[in-house]
């Protein structure tokens, strides 16, 4: 009788023990190409069953994105065929001060959200795992927000924000100060999306929540038997097994916080004024492909951005290796 | 229990039918069908007069036109318009913002109307146009063919409340159209009367600001005879002293009623999408405002009984020549239309004298078409934008259109808040814009565009 251990992902072929505890010979080394009969019948099926997404991701990503990168060269208002100009786009977007405008807002917006919209969903998920039994309401009160459309959620901050009427200038006139219209400002308009962007880190915190509760209670225990506090606990235990996951959320909240759009074009009824002070990176390409029909234009302003975006990326993974502690999963 | 079999087949013929389904809606081509993208739901019954108008007409007895209503997200977002074309669903005929005629022109969205005039009609091109009023022909015109049929228009004055001038002791006078042309030193005067502040410093009544409204660039552009183009040497013009001139009225109004104070009164009183019976004219808050005839009808039916009434825009000294310009919408045929006879006799009548006679009243708006002014067929109480037309202008007609708004809009926004001055704001406009026009080297507009428009007395 024989058994067969894999040994881990990266353990090469299975071995074959035999009863006795010995190693029997290496079978013979496989081919390297060709698969047998029932191979590739179990590769045909598998690749059927994947196929929707395939043809998907081919027909709507792959295409769309070939196809943006070869009109960026181009100019090409959407109608007539494509005029070549080379790199000209590109030496556009360089010195167009409107993009640098909207890409300092973008920044901006970037770096308050990101961290906030972080910490913010960690601890949703930290209040969603508490060990009470009102927990499952809490959960789905916590979540909620996070169901409203963005369009939905940008008028509802409009009333919000209203400078009589409003429950944020309510607040401040219980100070004694006058009215102000945190949407006619520049930097206000940027804060007060951010703020909006935030009731949406329900999706973030359900994420954090499997993340906690896939770190053993032993652990926990273990430290609170050796004297830890509950903070030290956060810190040594909690903090580091759960880096796998705020590797996730941070990358795909940078992901999301280039593309802010949404609620910035309807707070500034697609303006994105006072002063640009809401003109987002994805606002401003938006408008030069169909406010101002310059397509091979706006293509060029999006290949950077998915360039930029794929850096950043690139770069959070290398500074992962510092912070990102896999040994939940590998346990 | 349900078989596999029966699953699969019921699922099946489920989506067979969803699909089908959602092309039920196309009509099928033909010459007396016309697919049609109306005026927008709030407004169809007015589509609906016209076509029930043109039906009785010997032209269109068996056409068969279809209404659809496509929302914008803003009169410059062409997404919906050029994906339709694009994807072989545009209609026959699209209701589109007069502005965007040139910039649709120049892309090529739009089919040249000049030989359907030559194909239909027993006149020549120039005879057939003389129908309608100069400027909005010239605003349908790209390198000298004509893009579409204009319909409505407006002009741009001062709306003001009676109550809330004779409260602050204002002599109305000034605001009589009849008499006097208020100049920008009244205006001023009379502002300082209206405005009331509350402990806290907010405005509880306000007069008057330029950027407020209709009260753009180009408004004031016109009154100081700022150009944004130079047909002789074919180069934009935006950084002119006049240009410059026009964003330090902004800065001076800014200094006396600061941006941030105004715009936490209007977001009070006539927050962003706010419903149109929401405004600061209508709470008796406001003034005086820039506006044109197309609240004549807001007016009438939110606020019926309070004493509103228009004069013109404010000159700089007694004597000088009143100005505004003209917007309005057009009729237009996108690329890949069904083009027949049917279609040609549709757009004629809508965009010709019965069309404007059903449409326009409603409006509040003004026709274009002369027959139409000389017979007014108009809502009377627009008879002061009315006697502007003949020395009104469109916006220039540029394939940079959209882009050149887009950038005066931003920077009279920042010269208002302080962010930077009126020579900055024309230095950054020049330079956005010029690259863009140097795409169109040697482009011109109509000879005729910024002359006078002149209507005969019937």
């Amino acid at each position: 009788m024989s058994v067969t251990d894999t040994v881990g992902p990266t353990a090469g072929p299975p071995r074959t023990i035999n009863a006795g505890g010995q190693s029997a010979p290496p079978p013979p080394p496989r081919r390297s190409r060709g698969l047998n009969v029932g191979q590739r019948r179990k590769l045909r099926t598998g690749l059927l069953f994947i196929s929707p997404w395939i043809i998907g991701v081919l027909i709507f990503i792959i295409y769309p994105v070939v196809y943006s990168i070869a009109l960026s060269f181009t100019r090409y208002s959407g109608m007539e065929a494509p005029t070549w100009v080379g790199i000209q786009n590109y030496v556009t977007a360089f010195t167009d001060p409107m993009v640098g405008k909207a890409a300092s807002n973008t920044i901006f917006y970037a770096i308050i959200a990101v961290p906030l919209g972080l910490l913010i969903a960690l601890a949703l998920a930290i209040a969603m795992n508490q060990n009470v039994r009102e927990v499952a309401w809490y959960r789905t009160i916590f979540y909620a927000p996070s169901l409203i459309p963005a369009f939905a959620m940008s008028f509802i901050f409009i009333v919000f924000l209203n400078p009589q009427f409003g429950v944020f200038n309510q607040v401040l006139n219980l100070f004694g100060g006058a009215n102000v219209n945190l949407l006619g400002d520049p930097t206000g308009v940027k804060i007060a999306i951010i703020l909006m962007a935030q009731l949406g880190a329900g999706n973030a915190a359900l994420i954090f929540l499997a993340g906690l509760r896939n770190i053993p209670k032993t652990i926990y225990e273990a430290a609170r038997v050796d004297g830890a506090s509950p903070l030290r606990q956060f810190f040594a235990i909690t903090f580091p097994l759960l880096s796998p996951v705020l590797l996730f959320n941070l990358i795909t909240g940078i992901s999301g916080s280039l593309q802010v759009f949404t609620e910035a074009f309807i707070v500034t009824n697609g303006t994105g004024d006072p002063d640009a002070g809401a003109l987002f990176y994805m606002m401003y390409l938006y408008k030069n492909a169909f406010g101002f029909a310059e397509l091979g234009y706006a293509s060029a302003l999006a290949v950077i951005l998915f360039l930029v975006g794929l850096a950043l990326a690139l770069l959070v993974y290398w500074l992962s290796r510092r912070f990102v502690n896999y040994d939940v999963e590998a346990g | 229990m349900i078989s596999r079999r029966s699953f699969l087949a019921g699922a099946g013929a489920a989506g067979a039918a969803v699909g089908l389904g959602a092309c039920a809606s196309s009509p099928a081509a033909g010459p007396n069908v016309v697919s049609y993208w109306g005026l927008g739901a709030a407004d169809v019954d007015k589509d609906n007069q016209v076509i029930d108008a043109f039906k009785k007409t010997d032209a269109g007895k068996n056409a068969e036109i279809y209404v659809d209503q496509v929302p914008s997200s803003g009169v410059a977002d062409m997404s919906q318009i050029i994906t339709a074309v694009r994807g072989g669903t545009a209609p026959d005929v699209w209701w589109m913002d007069r502005f965007n005629g040139v910039q649709n022109a120049s892309i090529g969205l739009l089919e040249p109307i000049d030989p359907l005039i030559e194909k239909y009609e027993d006149v020549s091109p120039e005879e057939f146009k003389s129908q309608w009023i100069q400027f909005a022909i010239d605003e349908l015109t790209y390198d000298g063919t004509l893009y579409g049929l204009p319909s409505t228009t407006d002009a741009r004055g001062l709306l003001y409340n009676e109550d809330v001038l004779k409260d602050a002791g204002v002599d109305l006078g000034l605001f009589d159209w009849t008499k006097h042309v208020i100049t920008w030193d009244e205006l001023g005067e009379a502002c300082e009367k209206i405005v009331k502040i509350d402990k806290k410093g907010n405005y509880e009544r306000f007069g008057f600001a330029p950027w407020l409204s209709e009260g753009w660039p180009y408004t004031w552009g016109f009154g100081l005879d700022a150009q944004a183009y130079d047909n002789k040497t074919s180069t934009v013009t935006l950084d002119s002293p006049e240009w410059e001139s026009v964003y330090k009225l902004y800065a001076d109004w800014a200094e006396m009623y600061p941006y941030a104070s105004v715009d936490a009164f209007f977001a009070t009183y006539q927050p962003p999408n706010a419903p149109p019976s929401q405004t600061a004219m209508f709470s008796g808050r406001l003034g005086v405002d820039t506006t044109g005839p197309w609240q004549i009808s807001a007016n009438e039916k939110y606020a019926p009984k309070l004493p509103l009434k228009y004069t013109y825009l404010p000159v700089a000294k007694e004597g000088d020549p009143t100005y505004t310009w003209s917007g309005g919408q057009c009729l237009v045929i996108p690329k890949g239309a069904n083009i027949t006879k049917t279609l040609w006799e549709f757009m004629k009548f809508y965009a010709g004298y019965g069309g404007q006679s059903i449409v326009v009243p409603q409006f509040g708006n003004l026709p274009t078409n002369i027959k139409a002014i000389q017979e007014k067929k108009y809502n009377p109480k627009a008879e002061i934008f009315r006697k502007m037309l003949p020395n009104s202008t469109s916006r220039p007609p540029l394939p940079v259109g959209s882009a050149m708004w887009d950038t005066l809009t931003r920077t009279k926004s920042s010269v208002a808040l302080g962010s930077s001055t009126a020579k900055q704001a024309v230095e950054s406009n020049q330079q956005l814009i010029a690259p863009k026009m140097e795409l169109f080297p040697g482009y011109k507009m109509p000879d005729t565009y910024g002359k006078p428009s002149p209507i005969d007395s019937k």
